[in-house]
């Protein structure tokens, strides 16, 4: 059985002007020790679909529909107590930016006791010892679990969010956009970490990014996401070698290749459409550069177009 | 020969490290933080030029110090694009000398030359430079203000500099720089307020309120790492245009090796207040010369999981620029750190006709 399993999960956000359908009926399947990347533009909702998985969302977000299988137990229905135990101790997270995420008033090193003794039936002194543990895997000198967040560098401080993640050792880890706020050179520096602790811990990691080179690097699996729906799934390298929904080429097209020739990248005119009110069919349509009429009308489904690729496009054949 | 418009000789921006009381009474010595320390070079007309490195490194800095958006505290900025009179030349170099701030030969050589030290002028000549030499800021979500209609955004610059006879004449002006920033037809963006547009329109807004004034001279500091990979090369491909039909000169200012790659004529590589590397930019992504240089382009993401490549990762982060190292100022993070690279800052040696480096471990074709 696979460790998460979600099934046409629907995130809805309740606002002024109506329903906004930020998720809109995603699957995927993640098994123990793989990486899967989530792709897409800012508003595709990629952040929500991994936080209605940790069920983190603000008061007006809601699951509308679909499962989320985790290890047994669907989260979507999970409530008070039971929750609690599978948060972090289980799920953890690693919060887009590290700068603002930990709490500026506590010693760093209390604030990865404070989950590791809500979780556990152990004393404070086992807890600094892990804790201790946890600074080392992730690189920084023990010594320092006294000190205060603004004593370390952003670098620094991405890491003490990871070693925060794993404090209670959990089976998944979701990070969103790990690496954003970082320089090239401590990017480089933390998705090495990543793929060794992932490896070393046997971890299964979602890693959202709108950064595809950054999930080229340590994703296993990789899902592109398009207006709260994923338009093509498969392996990382399947998706890079053989992209078939024409958003998917569109992005891989847009980023410029310092390996390649020196040309600018292509652009994907337009912008992403309003989730209150999508636009019928394909909601890719607007963009698309091989729009016909029937992507106007009617929305392509997610078919298998190779063994564990698939792509939602009308104008992709299964290959066999 | 194609005149440079910017010409930066050892700029440098030094801010003062506040001292306690009893500090100041036992005389200890007065700390700085050398955020740029002595950077040299130059930019062509219409040319793109690209000031690369890590956060921290000067490269900001640098950018601002030229608008003098902060002051300089050593060195020399000299413009000498359009919207210069010659009669306001002399008055610039008679101002400066007459304060002592430039002696009579090198103000004269200025005039001569048809350009103006940027770092002496006084306020109103200074504030009249401004117009032809703008700046574009990182944040389009930040950088706007979220109360201002984008017309009034984009109007600010000429009611700040009196600019336009009459509102009237301001609108078309407006409308002509919107309609340039690609923001067509302007009269449906005019209205809007901040949160209305879309990222990379924000970041058009704010390109508009930069070409309202005509500039000749553009720092863009940044100006597409914030947004969607999706739309980068739309403004990236837009400032192009910019170039070539208004003849602008940029500075670039960027952390993302790829985004220069494709983008810039020329590259200089920074590090903690120096430019360590400079060149013609397919030569310096293609053969990078310094260490410095091969780890940042090493680490580059690739967008593809067949390309793997080895990386040469730095162990560490970025020194303080309050505390520089002595001799090189790589030599800590540096894999081939020898004695003399601990001892003796190296000096810029020339590769090739345009490129040079600041390292040890070129021998070089000849010293500068």
């Amino acid at each position: 059985m696979s460790l998460l399993e979600v099934k046409d999960l629907k995130t809805y956000f309740k606002t002024q002007e109506g329903t906004l359908k930020a998720v809109d009926g995603i699957d995927f399947t993640l098994d123990k020790g793989q990486a899967m990347g989530l792709a897409g533009e800012s508003g595709c909702g990629k952040t929500t679909a991994a936080l209605s998985i940790m069920k983190l969302l603000p008061a007006n977000g809601y699951i509308a529909g679909g499962s989320i299988n985790f290890m047994g137990q669907d989260m979507s229905k999970v409530t008070g107590d039971k929750l609690r135990a599978i948060r972090w101790r289980d799920i953890s997270i690693i919060f887009q930016g590290a700068m603002n995420a930990l709490n500026p008033v506590k010693r760093v090193g209390d604030q990865i006791t404070e989950p590791i003794l809500l979780h556990e039936n152990v004393d404070e002194a086992v807890a600094k010892k892990r804790v201790q543990e946890l600074f080392s895997l992730v690189g920084i000198n023990p010594n320092r679990i006294r000190e205060y967040p603004h004593e370390f560098s952003g670098g620094m401080r991405q890491r003490v969010m990871i070693a925060m993640a794993l404090a209670c050792r959990p089976k998944l880890v979701i990070a969103d956009e790990p690496t954003t706020a970082l320089d090239v050179m401590i990017q480089a520096q933390i998705l090495q970490l990543m793929k060794n602790l992932q490896t070393e811990l046997d971890l299964a990691m979602i890693i959202i990014s709108h950064d595809l080179s950054v999930l080229a690097e340590t994703c296993d699996l990789l899902s592109i996401m398009y207006a709260g729906k994923i338009v093509e799934r498969s392996s990382a390298v399947e998706v890079f070698a053989n992209p078939q929904h024409p958003y998917t080429k569109g992005l891989i097209a847009a980023f410029p290749n310092i390996k390649g020739d020196r040309k600018m990248p292509a652009s994907i005119a337009g912008n992403p459409p309003n989730l209150i009110r999508p636009p019928k069919g394909c909601r890719f349509s607007e963009r698309c550069y091989m729009v016909q009429d029937i992507c106007k009308v009617s929305e392509p489904p997610l078919i298998e177009v190779l063994p564990g690729h698939y792509a939602a496009c009308h104008f992709v054949q299964p290959k066999r | 020969m194609v005149k440079d418009v910017i010409s930066v000789n050892n700029l440098e921006v030094w801010f003062s490290v506040r001292r306690g009381f009893m500090e100041s009474l036992t005389s200890k010595e007065q700390n700085w933080v050398k955020a740029v320390d002595g950077v040299t070079f130059n930019i062509k007309e219409r040319e793109i030029f690209c000031l690369v490195g890590e956060s921290g490194c000067g490269k900001t800095t640098t950018g601002k110090a030229i608008l003098r958006l902060v002051e300089p505290t050593g060195g020399t900025v000299k413009y000498a694009g359009p919207g210069l009179s010659p009669q306001k030349i002399k008055e610039a170099a008679a101002d400066a000398v007459s304060k002592r701030k430039m002696t009579r030969e090198m103000a004269n050589k200025d005039v001569k030359e048809g350009r103006v030290e940027v770092r002496y002028l006084h306020k109103s000549l200074m504030k009249a430079l401004r117009q032809k030499m703008q700046m574009i800021f990182q944040d389009p979500y930040e950088s706007l203000n979220p109360k201002q209609s984008v017309y009034d955004i984009v109007a600010e610059p000429l009611v700040v500099n009196n600019l336009g006879a009459n509102e009237a004449e301001r609108e078309s002006r407006v409308k002509k720089a919107l309609d340039d920033a690609g923001l067509r037809p302007p009269k449906d963006f005019m209205w809007r307020y901040p949160h209305e547009v879309s990222g990379g329109q924000r970041q058009r807004v704010g390109i508009a309120g930069a070409l309202v004034l005509e500039p000749s001279f553009l720092v863009a500091d940044e100006p597409v790492s914030m947004l969607d990979v999706s739309i980068r090369s739309e403004i990236l491909k837009l400032m192009l245009d910019l170039r070539d039909k208004k003849g602008l000169t940029y500075l670039f200012i960027t952390h993302d090796l790829s985004v220069a790659y494709v983008f810039s004529d020329r590259i200089g590589i920074m590090y903690l207040g120096k430019i360590v590397e400079l060149g013609p930019t397919e030569e310096v992504i293609k053969g990078p010369r310094h260490p410095y240089t091969k780890a940042l382009i090493s680490v580059v993401p690739k967008p593809d999981p067949r390309m793997k490549t080895d990386k040469i990762i730095l162990k560490g982060e970025r020194p303080d620029p309050a505390h520089i190292p002595p001799g090189c100022r790589f030599h800590p993070r540096c894999p081939f750190a020898m004695d003399v690279c601990r001892k003796k800052e190296p000096q810029p040696l020339y590769v090739t006709q345009e490129h040079w480096v600041s390292c040890w471990l070129e021998s070089g074709v000849g010293v500068q």
